[in-house]
């Protein structure tokens, strides 16, 4: 009892020797979540600034007699005349894997009701992106399921693909295949024990959509179980400008956790054409000069610094990565926009999506001529390699005769087998929706379309030529399957076995 | 009232001009202000509202307010003006105010520098840390 009291009297102490020091301003302007504020000598640029009753700001514009702020949250009590002050703290939000399965809002806080987030610490949200000693270069692959997108288009751990198409065309459905994939992979690997395997986790940032688009996507990952290795940030279209500009950021900080921590993952911002008008409306209302498309100067920095942050990170530090899988809305297939522009440039590679192909039926419907993968056949398992190596020449060709052909029908054998052939990987690129495919399967396929066991094949029968052979081989064949998957290439004795399996499977076949 | 670039400019120059080795000159303030009110310069009077806005912030950089629960007596007064010029060195105007509400304590503010050492600031920072 007398060492409680002790206790007491010590800390007495101690509060009587406080002396608070702040540096304090005053609000002299407040509007549409940007507030400018008379004195703050001290501020720090991007420093959080105390609006009290818990709204804090950020210090945007340094200017000579003001400085201006964006408000995170609620404004409407923020009144003219009304003292602020200075934190001398970064904006930052919880990371760790106990948001896993969580929805969150961009300062971390918990949508989704199901009580508080427990992170293992808090990371600021802009961060400098890792240097070249600390990086290496990308040689794992991220399975998407997707089979044109594995096949075709790679994309490695630690790489920046950016998904590119009009409104409706997929774009969003491919990055949730993905996070499907990620999840079928996980639990797979969790309950085989493997120890090698690295798992993936992925962040989906919701960044100015529709609370029905996000309630759905939510829906869609728990009815697929692949919330529990799934973040959702949301800043949703009816969240202030300043929270659709800071989504990003915050969703790349907790992505930088894991890469940190010797993890992988994976993140999605859905989509940056609403991450820059967001940033063009805070910074219109900060009066920064506007350039072209009345977008700030600085649009392109606010894209290549958020990208710079996914990375793959060498064994001395960490070992982890973050791939990044951006989207952008294009306007009428419009990919010479601004905004396109700069995010082409800035990432490792485009997914085009088209609204023809779409509507043609092929789904996903990538444009395989400008769709590219810089750095992702590094990381292409070789299995996949060694069957998908010419299928794109093989479609890009196609297309071009396909287009030749329409003018005369007198075409030689060649080709029109090579016609025949192009349209038979167009219709085994086809693909539902939240349906993706392992890689064993999907190498497999390739190899049987390659090795010319698709030809005979009627073009209205090919899927389901396709998905007969793949229930055949998961069920029946699955030793042959698991051998690619070990093995990871198609070595001889491999492939002879697989010619058996599919003669075996084409004689049973009607 | 909007103030133009131009208005802003010329009356950050006018402002400059009235300083003196970093001091504000009280004299040549009075005589700026004279000068344009009697010349009528194109847009006078934003650039006389921008010109007492610097002022305004420039007087506000360099006046030490000083508020008490209960009135400080001279040698209280001295010592905290002492320990101030100390700290920001001459030419500092001090404004010394009685505010009951911070219950006990001082509350100084120099420019936007605020030292809160009253019983109502260790209040609210108890309160926020429940």
């Amino acid at each position: 009892m007398s060492t409680l009291l002790q206790d007491i009297e010590a800390q007495i102490a101690g509060v009587k020797s406080a002396v608070i020091r702040q540096n304090v301003g005053v609000v002299r302007e407040i509007g549409d979540g940007v507030a400018k504020i008379e004195g703050l000598t001290d501020v720090m640029m991007n420093e959080m600034i105390d609006f009290g009753h818990g709204t804090m700001g950020l210090a945007l514009n340094l200017e000579e007699t003001e400085v201006g702020a964006i408000i995170i949250g609620e404004y409407a009590h923020i009144k003219e005349g009304q003292e602020v002050h200075t934190t001398g703290r970064l904006l930052q939000v919880p990371v760790g894997k106990g948001l896993l399965g969580r929805v969150v809002s961009v300062l971390g806080e918990p949508l989704d009701g199901k009580g508080p987030i427990s992170g293992d610490a808090f990371y600021p949200v802009e961060k400098i992106a890792p240097g070249i000693i600390k990086r290496k270069s990308v040689s794992q692959p991220v399975q998407t399921g997707i089979m044109a997108i594995d096949a075709m288009i790679p994309i490695g751990r630690g790489q920046r693909e950016l998904i590119i198409g009009d409104r409706s065309t997929g774009k969003t459905t491919i990055c949730i295949d993905t996070i499907i994939n990620q999840a079928r992979l996980n639990r797979a690997a969790e309950a085989a024990k493997d120890k090698d395997f690295r798992p993936l986790y992925s962040i989906y940032v919701a960044i100015g959509q529709k609370q029905s688009n996000i309630a759905r996507v939510i829906n869609v990952l728990e009815k697929e179980g692949a919330m529990p290795y799934t973040i959702i940030v949301v800043a949703a279209a009816s969240d202030s400008a300043t929270n659709q500009y800071l989504a990003p950021f915050a969703g790349a900080a907790i992505g930088e956790w894991f890469m940190d921590h010797g993890m992988d993952a994976l993140i999605i911002f859905d989509d940056l054409s609403k991450h820059a008008q967001a940033y063009r409306q805070v910074s219109l209302i900060l009066k920064r000069p506007s350039g072209r498309e009345a977008y700030p100067g600085d649009v392109f920095y606010l894209h290549s610094r958020l990208l710079e942050r996914s990375a793959r990170v060498g064994e001395n530090y960490g070992n982890g990565s973050l791939t990044a899988l951006p989207i952008i809305e294009t306007q009428m297939g419009d990919v010479s926009a601004y905004i396109p522009t700069n995010v082409i440039s800035i990432t490792d590679g485009q997914i085009f999506l088209e609204t023809d192909l779409f509507y043609q039926g092929i789904r996903p419907a990538i444009s395989v001529g400008i769709s590219v993968s810089r750095v992702g056949s590094a990381a292409q398992i070789k299995a996949m390699k060694q069957v998908a190596g010419r299928i794109k020449l093989e479609l890009a060709q196609f297309r071009e005769l396909a287009a030749f052909a329409q003018f005369g029908s007198d075409l030689d054998a060649k080709t029109q087998a090579q016609i025949e052939r192009g349209k038979r990987i167009v219709e085994v690129f086809k693909q539902p929706q939240y349906n993706p495919i392992p890689i064993e399967v999907q190498a497999a396929v390739l190899w049987t379309v390659q090795n010319g066991y698709f030809d005979d094949v009627a073009i209205d029968k090919i899927r389901d030529f396709q998905a007969k052979l793949t229930d055949y081989l998961t069920n029946r064949k699955a030793d042959v399957l698991a051998r690619i998957a070990k093995e990871k290439a198609l070595s001889d004795p491999l492939a002879a076995d697989l010619k058996a399996v599919v003669t075996e499977f084409k004689q049973t076949y009607q | 009232m909007k103030i133009s670039k131009q208005a802003r400019r010329d009356a950050k120059q006018l402002f400059r001009a009235c300083g003196a080795a970093g001091q504000l000159d009280e004299m040549r303030v009075r005589q700026a202000v004279q000068q344009v009110i009697a010349r009528k310069p194109r847009g006078y009077l934003a650039i006389l509202a921008h010109f007492q806005r610097l002022l305004r912030l420039a007087m506000d950089r360099r006046t030490a307010r000083l508020e008490s629960a209960v009135p400080l007596d001279p040698t209280q007064q001295a010592a905290v003006k002492d320990s101030l010029q100390k700290h920001y060195g001459p030419g500092l105007d001090f404004s010394f105010a009685e505010n009951p509400e911070l219950v006990g304590g001082l509350r100084v503010q120099v420019g936007s520098d605020v030292y809160d050492g009253s019983v109502r600031a260790r209040l609210t920072e108890l309160v926020e840390q429940f």
